[in-house]
């Protein structure tokens, strides 16, 4: 009798999942089976909170990473730790579904999230054309397909513009991008921060390094000797800081010119929409005469 | 001064000039011109000033740094495998580098206030945290004077992991979560840091290490014929060993607080020497400083040749050429265990 029920129980549970009918490739190229209802979902990082909501499935976010600041409606939302997973907690919001970063988030989590039944779909951000097709492609899957166009044509709109303003101009400063302020973390090949400082007309100088994330010597910037330093040091930034800990820069021309700015991180670091507020805060920098502001 | 040191130091001079002209930013004469015009005072013609910042700001105290952390590791490693008439100790293994870093991340990252100075708080911290490491490791191996290798290198991995959880912890629960990724590269043993200031402490004791240890040398060569021996050549075993522990901590915290914790370089370099020196300490500590000091500073040259423009922490490289070095040692050293 016993085991009439566990295989009963094992066939019904065949039954439930097979109710999933719609799958769906993520970005890592993964299978994802969908449910048929999507109406409670979590991020697994922050600018995967940022891209649902831009894509207009704000309303469906049920909670948020602990590092999540943004947009200000998250603020009332239950939070867990992403980093570990805490899984507990996520399971404990009786979730549909789960958004993941291809950059943050380990992908055998999703097996994890496979075993007690949340699909994980994966978002990959490495340009800024990512921001707005993971946009679309989220609406498109969450069913606010028109709130992640009209929003996605925005954002595209607001490059577009800042695209026109910088093509035409005679100077393009020569450009580092630094992470931090002591160890010179940069970015290096094939990020989208290079594609950001050109469109606000300027050439990133790190934009060859054989690596992701280069940490690079105070020689090489000597020799490159860029003409604006920028970086995501904060707001509070000072110039003095960064002497502190390279006094042999003060002989480069950006130092000398004073061109040596701080950002707020999220601008930046954060693949998803504020990226394109970002491209303009650089364009603001680089040529402050030619901008009239987004 | 025997012909192997004049060629040591010799070939030391060699490397220094090498390191400090090769690169892809500088080419080699013009790197040269600017060590010329700094060697003779300023006359003649006045280099490229951004050539001049290169050459004379950062590869050359960079490779100061090299030289002064590769000796002082090595004269600890000889010190340290005197002490435990053992081949394979050396201040990584025996956990005062987990020690120290352990320490010096405390106040890198803000939990310590800065006591005199934020250059010397730093080491301090090393220094106690290294110290605190080998007391636990040495009263763990040793019993009633007889010292347990096997003992010895099990308390040296314990104490070297739970110092490791210690720094991971600390740097995690910071308050200043930028400081991570910076703490991050230093933790794997680093000289990208090196400044003609950074370079004081470091100097200094070291400098006290290898005099203190040179007069020690007599004792020294004594106490590897074993305690009983070593007293009744009139050597204060007990005293000479709670010096050298000191001393060992003091020299390597000041090591970490520079440039983290580089390793093995303290193992590999005594024994180099020893297969031309011979055992007795006044040849092998000063042999075992200059060829520690020029092997960092080809380490560290592999170091910022491998990635152009970017660089890896040294440590990364003394470890690849270490461990395989360690275990070959492990395997031939049959005596003493067990």
């Amino acid at each position: 009798m016993r085991q009439i029920c566990l295989l009963l129980l094992i066939v019904t549970g065949c039954t439930a999942s097979s109710e999933r009918e719609r799958t769906i490739q993520d970005d890592m190229g993964r299978t994802v089976s969908l449910p048929s209802r999507i109406d409670r979902i979590v991020p697994l990082a922050p600018s995967i909170t940022e891209l649902l909501f831009a894509s207009g499935a704000g309303s469906k976010v049920v909670g948020v990473s602990a590092y999540d600041d943004f947009p200000p409606e998250i603020d009332s939302l239950p939070e867990y730790s992403v980093l570990p997973m805490d899984f507990e907690a996520i399971v404990a919001l009786d979730v549909d579904m789960a958004f993941a970063s291809e950059q943050v988030n380990n992908p055998k989590n999703a097996d994890t999230f496979a075993a007690v039944g949340i699909p994980v779909y994966f978002v990959a951000v490495n340009t800024l054309e990512d921001v707005t097709r993971a946009i679309r492609d989220l609406g498109d899957l969450l069913g606010t397909s028109e709130a992640a166009q009209g929003r996605a044509m925005q954002l595209e709109d607001s490059l577009a513009q800042l695209a026109v303003l910088t093509a035409n101009l005679s100077e393009k400063p020569e450009v580092l991008f630094l992470i931090e302020t002591a160890t010179l973390y940069a970015f290096g090949q094939g990020s989208y921060i290079h594609h950001m400082i050109d469109l606000a007309g300027g050439n990133s100088i790190t934009r060859t390094q054989s690596t992701r994330f280069p940490v690079l010597t105070d020689e090489f910037v000597l020799s490159e000797n860029p003409d604006v330093i920028v970086g995501s040091f904060g707001v509070e930034f000072e110039m003095s800081e960064l002497l502190s800990y390279h006094p042999t820069w003060d002989i480069l021309s950006a130092v000398v010119s004073e061109q040596v700015h701080g950002f707020d991180s999220d601008h930046y670091l954060r693949p998803g929409p504020r990226l394109v507020q970002g491209a303009w805060q650089l364009a603001g920098v680089l040529h402050p005469d030619a901008m009239t502001g987004p | 001064m025997n012909r192997w040191t004049v060629g040591l130091l010799a070939l030391a001079l060699v490397s220094v000039i090498f390191s400090v002209s090769i690169g892809r930013e500088v080419s080699f004469p013009e790197a040269l011109s600017v060590l010329w015009h700094h060697a003779v005072f300023g006359y003649g013609t006045i280099p490229d000033p951004i050539a001049d910042r290169i050459v004379w700001q950062l590869r050359l105290p960079r490779a100061l740094l090299a030289l002064i952390v590769g000796g002082g590791l090595g004269i600890i490693g000889a010190a340290m495998q005197t002490l435990v008439r053992n081949p394979l100790a050396e201040p990584y293994i025996l956990g005062i580098s987990s020690g120290a870093t352990a320490g010096a991340s405390l106040f890198y990252l803000g939990f310590l206030p800065p006591l005199i100075s934020k250059a010397l708080t730093m080491p301090i911290a090393a220094f106690a945290g290294g110290l605190c490491a080998i007391l636990i490791v040495y009263s763990v191996a040793g019993s009633r004077g007889h010292l347990s290798v096997a003992r010895l290198l099990l308390a040296g991995v314990a104490v070297a992991s739970l110092m490791g959880a210690l720094a991971s912890f600390i740097t995690l629960s910071s308050p200043d979560p930028d400081k991570l990724r910076s703490v991050l590269f230093w933790l794997l043993g680093s000289l990208h840091l090196a400044t003609w200031n950074a370079l004081i402490w470091p100097a200094i004791s070291v400098s006290i290490g290898l005099i203190a240890l040179l007069i020690l040398a007599r004792p020294l060569d004594g106490m590897l014929t074993g305690d009983e021996s070593a007293h009744s050549l009139g050597v204060p075993v007990e005293s000479v060993k709670r010096i050298l522990i000191v001393l060992a901590s003091l020299v390597t915290g000041s090591i970490v607080a520079a440039s983290g914790a580089i390793g093995f370089v303290g193992l590999i370099v005594p024994h180099a020497v020893r297969s031309f020196t011979g055992v007795t300490h006044r040849k092998i500590l000063p042999a075992s400083f200059i060829v520690g000091a020029i092997f960092l500073l080809w380490a560290d040259l592999a170091a910022r040749a491998l990635l152009p423009g970017a660089q890896l922490p040294v440590g990364i490289v003394t470890a690849l050429c270490g461990v395989p070095f360690f275990l070959i040692l492990l395997r031939r050293n049959r005596q003493g265990f067990g």
